[in-house]
Protein backbone atom coordinates (compact mmCIF):
# COMPACT_ATOMS: atom_id res chain seq x y z
CA UNK A 1 0.00 0.00 0.00
CA UNK A 2 1.37 3.42 -1.00
CA UNK A 3 1.57 6.66 0.97
CA UNK A 4 -1.10 9.29 0.34
CA UNK A 5 -0.29 12.81 -0.87
CA UNK A 6 -1.37 14.14 2.51
CA UNK A 7 1.10 11.86 4.29
CA UNK A 8 3.94 12.97 2.01
CA UNK A 9 3.10 16.66 2.44
CA UNK A 10 2.88 16.39 6.23
CA UNK A 11 6.13 14.43 6.34
CA UNK A 12 7.96 17.05 4.29
CA UNK A 13 6.45 19.84 6.38
CA UNK A 14 7.68 18.07 9.50
CA UNK A 15 4.11 17.91 10.80
CA UNK A 16 3.57 14.16 10.58
CA UNK A 17 2.82 12.03 13.62
CA UNK A 18 4.00 8.90 11.77
CA UNK A 19 7.42 10.18 10.78
CA UNK A 20 9.38 6.97 11.33
CA UNK A 21 6.86 4.74 9.56
CA UNK A 22 6.84 7.03 6.49
CA UNK A 23 10.63 7.15 6.41
CA UNK A 24 10.81 3.36 6.49
CA UNK A 25 8.24 3.10 3.74
CA UNK A 26 10.09 5.62 1.54
CA UNK A 27 13.29 3.58 1.90
CA UNK A 28 11.58 0.51 0.49
CA UNK A 29 9.03 1.85 -2.05
CA UNK A 30 10.45 3.30 -5.28
CA UNK A 31 7.09 4.69 -6.43
CA UNK A 32 6.49 6.66 -3.23
CA UNK A 33 10.14 7.76 -3.17
CA UNK A 34 9.71 9.19 -6.69
CA UNK A 35 6.58 11.11 -5.64
CA UNK A 36 8.41 12.33 -2.56
CA UNK A 37 11.33 13.47 -4.71
CA UNK A 38 8.98 15.41 -7.03
CA UNK A 39 7.50 17.18 -4.01
CA UNK A 40 10.98 18.00 -2.74
CA UNK A 41 11.81 19.50 -6.14
CA UNK A 42 8.75 21.75 -5.88
CA UNK A 43 9.86 22.87 -2.40
CA UNK A 44 13.33 23.64 -3.76
CA UNK A 45 11.88 25.68 -6.63
CA UNK A 46 9.76 27.75 -4.25
CA UNK A 47 12.78 28.27 -2.00
CA UNK A 48 14.88 29.40 -4.95
CA UNK A 49 12.68 32.39 -5.70
CA UNK A 50 14.94 35.42 -5.20
CA UNK A 51 13.95 38.61 -3.41
CA UNK A 52 13.17 41.54 -5.69
CA UNK A 53 14.80 44.89 -5.03
CA UNK A 54 12.60 47.76 -3.94
CA UNK A 55 13.13 50.91 -6.01
CA UNK A 56 11.68 53.40 -3.52
CA UNK A 57 12.43 54.03 0.12
CA UNK A 58 9.24 53.39 2.08
CA UNK A 59 10.86 54.75 5.24
CA UNK A 60 10.86 58.31 3.87
CA UNK A 61 7.17 58.66 4.60
CA UNK A 62 7.72 58.06 8.29
CA UNK A 63 10.50 60.61 8.69
CA UNK A 64 9.54 63.94 10.29
CA UNK A 65 8.72 66.78 7.90
CA UNK A 66 11.90 68.76 7.23
CA UNK A 67 9.88 71.98 7.15
CA UNK A 68 9.04 71.54 10.81
CA UNK A 69 11.18 73.19 13.46
CA UNK A 70 14.38 71.17 13.62
CA UNK A 71 15.05 69.42 16.88
CA UNK A 72 18.09 70.68 18.77
CA UNK A 73 20.91 68.22 19.36
CA UNK A 74 20.62 66.35 22.66
CA UNK A 75 23.83 67.83 24.10
CA UNK A 76 22.64 71.38 23.33
CA UNK A 77 19.23 70.78 24.90
CA UNK A 78 20.94 69.44 28.03
CA UNK A 79 23.37 72.38 28.17
CA UNK A 80 20.59 74.93 27.81
CA UNK A 81 18.54 73.23 30.54
CA UNK A 82 21.51 73.19 32.90
CA UNK A 83 22.25 76.85 32.14
CA UNK A 84 18.63 77.78 32.91
CA UNK A 85 18.74 75.93 36.23
CA UNK A 86 22.09 77.59 37.08
CA UNK A 87 20.75 81.04 36.22
CA UNK A 88 17.70 80.53 38.46
CA UNK A 89 19.91 79.45 41.39
CA UNK A 90 22.24 82.46 40.84
CA UNK A 91 19.23 84.80 40.72
CA UNK A 92 17.85 83.43 43.97
CA UNK A 93 21.24 83.79 45.68
CA UNK A 94 21.83 87.30 44.31
CA UNK A 95 18.40 88.75 45.13
CA UNK A 96 19.20 89.77 48.79
CA UNK A 97 22.45 91.45 47.73
CA UNK A 98 20.76 93.39 44.94
CA UNK A 99 18.15 94.73 47.38
CA UNK A 100 21.01 95.81 49.72
CA UNK A 101 22.80 97.61 46.88
CA UNK A 102 19.65 99.41 45.77
CA UNK A 103 18.03 100.62 49.01
CA UNK A 104 16.39 103.59 47.27
CA UNK A 105 14.55 101.38 44.80
CA UNK A 106 10.79 101.28 45.41
CA UNK A 107 9.51 98.18 47.13
CA UNK A 108 7.70 95.42 45.31
CA UNK A 109 4.39 96.57 46.81
CA UNK A 110 4.91 100.06 45.36
CA UNK A 111 5.63 98.56 41.94
CA UNK A 112 2.48 96.42 42.10
CA UNK A 113 0.44 99.44 43.18
CA UNK A 114 1.79 101.44 40.23
CA UNK A 115 0.88 98.64 37.80
CA UNK A 116 -2.61 98.36 39.30
CA UNK A 117 -3.17 102.13 38.93
CA UNK A 118 -2.12 102.03 35.28
CA UNK A 119 -4.37 99.01 34.64
CA UNK A 120 -7.41 100.72 36.19
CA UNK A 121 -6.74 103.91 34.23
CA UNK A 122 -6.55 101.88 31.01
CA UNK A 123 -9.84 100.11 31.76
CA UNK A 124 -11.52 103.47 32.52
CA UNK A 125 -10.33 104.88 29.21
CA UNK A 126 -11.71 101.86 27.34
CA UNK A 127 -15.07 101.96 29.12
CA UNK A 128 -15.50 105.72 28.47
CA UNK A 129 -14.58 105.49 24.79
CA UNK A 130 -17.54 106.14 22.53
CA UNK A 131 -17.70 104.76 19.08
CA UNK A 132 -18.61 107.27 16.35
CA UNK A 133 -22.25 106.76 15.51
CA UNK A 134 -22.59 105.56 11.97
CA UNK A 135 -25.43 104.15 9.93
CA UNK A 136 -25.18 100.37 9.89
CA UNK A 137 -25.21 98.97 6.36
CA UNK A 138 -28.37 97.24 5.27
CA UNK A 139 -28.13 93.75 3.86
CA UNK A 140 -30.32 92.46 1.08
CA UNK A 141 -30.95 89.32 3.17
CA UNK A 142 -31.97 88.76 6.76
CA UNK A 143 -29.26 88.40 9.38
CA UNK A 144 -30.66 84.97 10.36
CA UNK A 145 -30.22 83.79 6.75
CA UNK A 146 -26.62 84.96 6.86
CA UNK A 147 -26.06 82.96 10.05
CA UNK A 148 -27.58 79.85 8.50
CA UNK A 149 -25.38 80.27 5.41
CA UNK A 150 -22.35 80.73 7.65
CA UNK A 151 -23.25 77.56 9.57
CA UNK A 152 -23.57 75.56 6.32
CA UNK A 153 -20.23 76.86 5.05
CA UNK A 154 -18.65 75.92 8.41
CA UNK A 155 -20.01 72.38 8.16
CA UNK A 156 -18.61 72.05 4.62
CA UNK A 157 -15.30 73.48 5.79
CA UNK A 158 -15.07 70.94 8.63
CA UNK A 159 -15.95 68.01 6.36
CA UNK A 160 -13.56 69.28 3.68
CA UNK A 161 -10.73 69.38 6.19
CA UNK A 162 -11.68 65.93 7.40
CA UNK A 163 -11.41 64.52 3.88
CA UNK A 164 -8.11 66.28 3.31
CA UNK A 165 -6.67 64.83 6.51
CA UNK A 166 -7.98 61.39 5.63
CA UNK A 167 -6.38 61.49 2.19
CA UNK A 168 -3.15 62.76 3.66
CA UNK A 169 -3.16 59.82 6.07
CA UNK A 170 -3.52 57.44 3.13
CA UNK B 1 28.30 52.51 18.70
CA UNK B 2 26.01 49.47 18.42
CA UNK B 3 22.94 49.75 16.22
CA UNK B 4 19.74 49.96 18.29
CA UNK B 5 17.78 46.72 18.60
CA UNK B 6 14.30 46.34 17.14
CA UNK B 7 12.95 46.43 20.67
CA UNK B 8 14.62 49.81 21.35
CA UNK B 9 13.28 51.19 18.10
CA UNK B 10 9.76 49.95 18.83
CA UNK B 11 9.78 51.52 22.30
CA UNK B 12 10.99 54.82 20.86
CA UNK B 13 8.44 54.64 18.04
CA UNK B 14 5.69 54.09 20.61
CA UNK B 15 6.77 57.34 22.24
CA UNK B 16 6.23 59.07 18.89
CA UNK B 17 9.78 59.16 17.56
CA UNK B 18 9.36 59.10 13.79
CA UNK B 19 13.02 58.48 13.09
CA UNK B 20 12.91 55.26 15.14
CA UNK B 21 9.97 53.89 13.17
CA UNK B 22 11.57 55.00 9.93
CA UNK B 23 14.66 52.97 10.89
CA UNK B 24 12.43 49.91 11.46
CA UNK B 25 10.84 50.43 8.05
CA UNK B 26 14.28 50.68 6.44
CA UNK B 27 15.25 47.36 8.04
CA UNK B 28 12.21 45.40 6.92
CA UNK B 29 10.85 47.13 3.83
CA UNK B 30 12.47 44.71 1.38
CA UNK B 31 11.18 41.58 3.10
CA UNK B 32 7.70 43.07 3.52
CA UNK B 33 7.68 44.22 -0.09
CA UNK B 34 8.65 40.73 -1.24
CA UNK B 35 5.80 39.16 0.73
CA UNK B 36 3.44 41.47 -1.17
CA UNK B 37 5.16 40.91 -4.49
CA UNK B 38 5.05 37.12 -4.18
CA UNK B 39 1.34 37.22 -3.42
CA UNK B 40 0.25 39.99 -5.79
CA UNK B 41 2.77 39.61 -8.61
CA UNK B 42 2.35 43.29 -9.42
CA UNK B 43 5.22 45.60 -8.53
CA UNK B 44 3.28 48.80 -7.91
CA UNK B 45 0.46 47.12 -6.02
CA UNK B 46 3.09 45.37 -3.90
CA UNK B 47 4.78 48.69 -3.16
CA UNK B 48 1.46 50.26 -2.15
CA UNK B 49 0.53 47.32 0.05
CA UNK B 50 3.98 47.32 1.67
CA UNK B 51 3.52 50.99 2.50
CA UNK B 52 0.04 50.25 3.84
CA UNK B 53 1.49 47.41 5.93
CA UNK B 54 3.86 49.76 7.73
CA UNK B 55 1.06 52.27 8.34
CA UNK B 56 -1.10 49.50 9.84
CA UNK B 57 1.82 48.21 11.89
CA UNK B 58 2.42 51.70 13.28
CA UNK B 59 -1.25 51.97 14.25
CA UNK B 60 -1.06 48.62 16.04
CA UNK B 61 2.41 49.05 17.49
CA UNK B 62 1.04 49.43 21.01
CA UNK B 63 -0.43 45.91 20.74
CA UNK B 64 2.86 44.34 19.65
CA UNK B 65 4.30 41.84 22.11
CA UNK B 66 7.88 42.95 22.77
CA UNK B 67 8.91 39.39 23.59
CA UNK B 68 8.31 38.41 19.97
CA UNK B 69 10.18 39.35 16.82
CA UNK B 70 9.04 42.30 14.77
CA UNK B 71 9.80 40.85 11.33
CA UNK B 72 7.37 37.86 11.37
CA UNK B 73 4.69 40.07 12.89
CA UNK B 74 4.90 42.74 10.21
CA UNK B 75 5.17 40.15 7.42
CA UNK B 76 1.98 38.50 8.63
CA UNK B 77 0.22 41.86 8.54
CA UNK B 78 1.44 42.20 4.95
CA UNK B 79 0.16 38.74 4.00
CA UNK B 80 -3.27 39.46 5.47
CA UNK B 81 -3.50 42.82 3.74
CA UNK B 82 -2.59 41.19 0.42
CA UNK B 83 -5.23 38.52 0.93
CA UNK B 84 -7.86 41.19 1.60
CA UNK B 85 -6.63 43.09 -1.44
CA UNK B 86 -6.89 40.02 -3.67
CA UNK B 87 -10.36 39.19 -2.42
CA UNK B 88 -11.54 42.73 -3.11
CA UNK B 89 -9.88 42.84 -6.52
CA UNK B 90 -11.31 41.86 -9.85
CA UNK B 91 -9.78 38.61 -11.12
CA UNK B 92 -8.39 40.22 -14.29
CA UNK B 93 -5.80 42.42 -12.59
CA UNK B 94 -2.69 43.04 -14.64
CA UNK B 95 0.34 41.07 -13.59
CA UNK B 96 3.91 42.18 -13.84
CA UNK B 97 6.73 40.97 -15.92
CA UNK B 98 9.30 39.56 -13.61
CA UNK B 99 11.95 41.89 -12.22
CA UNK B 100 14.30 39.40 -10.64
CA UNK B 101 17.88 39.95 -11.58
CA UNK B 102 21.15 39.55 -9.83
CA UNK B 103 23.85 41.96 -11.00
CA UNK B 104 26.62 39.61 -9.81
CA UNK B 105 25.66 36.95 -12.35
CA UNK B 106 26.62 36.74 -16.00
CA UNK B 107 24.01 37.93 -18.51
CA UNK B 108 23.22 34.31 -19.49
CA UNK B 109 22.74 33.32 -15.84
CA UNK B 110 20.61 36.39 -15.24
CA UNK B 111 18.33 35.43 -18.11
CA UNK B 112 18.04 31.90 -16.75
CA UNK B 113 17.25 33.07 -13.22
CA UNK B 114 14.76 35.57 -14.57
CA UNK B 115 12.98 32.95 -16.66
CA UNK B 116 12.86 30.47 -13.80
CA UNK B 117 11.63 33.10 -11.35
CA UNK B 118 9.04 34.32 -13.80
CA UNK B 119 7.76 30.76 -14.18
CA UNK B 120 7.43 30.33 -10.41
CA UNK B 121 5.84 33.74 -9.88
CA UNK B 122 3.39 33.16 -12.73
CA UNK B 123 2.46 29.79 -11.25
CA UNK B 124 1.93 31.39 -7.83
CA UNK B 125 -0.13 34.20 -9.35
CA UNK B 126 -2.39 31.68 -11.07
CA UNK B 127 -3.48 30.20 -7.71
CA UNK B 128 -6.68 31.30 -5.98
CA UNK B 129 -6.02 33.88 -3.19
CA UNK B 130 -6.47 31.40 -0.31
CA UNK B 131 -4.01 28.97 -1.85
CA UNK B 132 -1.47 31.74 -2.44
CA UNK B 133 -1.65 32.89 1.13
CA UNK B 134 -1.06 29.43 2.64
CA UNK B 135 1.92 28.91 0.34
CA UNK B 136 3.32 32.28 1.45
CA UNK B 137 2.79 31.58 5.15
CA UNK B 138 4.15 28.03 5.01
CA UNK B 139 7.05 28.31 2.56
CA UNK B 140 8.25 31.90 3.00
CA UNK B 141 7.22 32.73 6.54
CA UNK B 142 7.68 29.16 7.81
CA UNK B 143 4.57 29.04 9.96
CA UNK B 144 3.26 25.70 11.23
CA UNK B 145 -0.15 24.40 10.18
CA UNK B 146 -1.59 25.45 13.55
CA UNK B 147 -0.11 28.95 13.27
CA UNK B 148 -1.52 29.37 9.76
CA UNK B 149 -4.94 28.22 10.98
CA UNK B 150 -4.81 30.77 13.80
CA UNK B 151 -3.56 33.53 11.51
CA UNK B 152 -6.23 33.02 8.86
CA UNK B 153 -8.90 31.99 11.34
CA UNK B 154 -9.71 28.79 9.44
CA UNK B 155 -9.79 25.13 10.59
CA UNK B 156 -6.60 23.10 10.51
CA UNK B 157 -8.19 20.75 7.97
CA UNK B 158 -8.69 23.72 5.59
CA UNK B 159 -5.05 24.73 5.97
CA UNK B 160 -3.96 21.25 4.95
CA UNK B 161 -6.37 20.94 2.05
CA UNK B 162 -5.51 24.42 0.71
CA UNK B 163 -1.80 23.83 1.07
CA UNK B 164 -1.73 20.37 -0.49
CA UNK B 165 -4.03 21.39 -3.34
CA UNK B 166 -1.96 24.53 -3.96
CA UNK B 167 1.21 22.43 -4.20
CA UNK B 168 -0.50 20.03 -6.56
CA UNK B 169 -1.50 22.91 -8.84
CA UNK B 170 1.96 24.45 -8.65
CA UNK B 171 3.59 21.13 -9.50
CA UNK B 172 1.30 20.72 -12.51
CA UNK B 173 2.20 24.20 -13.77
CA UNK B 174 5.90 24.02 -13.05
CA UNK B 175 6.49 20.49 -14.29
CA UNK B 176 4.33 20.86 -17.36
CA UNK B 177 6.31 20.91 -20.64
CA UNK B 178 6.50 24.37 -22.30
Amino acid sequence: MHLTDDQLNEYLDDESSEHDAIKTHLDSCAECAARFSALQTLFAKLDSLPDTALSTNLAARFLPDRKQIPQLPRWLTLTISLQAVGALIALALAAPFVSMLLPQAPSLTAWLFEIQTLWIAGLDAISNYQLPIAQLPTYPVEISTLFIALAIVSVFWIFGNGFLLRNQRK
Amino acid sequence: MNAPTDRDLILRARRGENTAYSELVTRYQTSVFNVCYRILHNYFDAEDLAQETFIRALDRLHTFDLEREFSPWVRRIAANLCLNHLEAQKPSAALDEDRDEDKTQSPAEQVEVKERSEQIRAALASLPPHYRIVIELRHYQELSYAEIAAELNIPLSDVKSHLFRARQLLAEKLHAPD
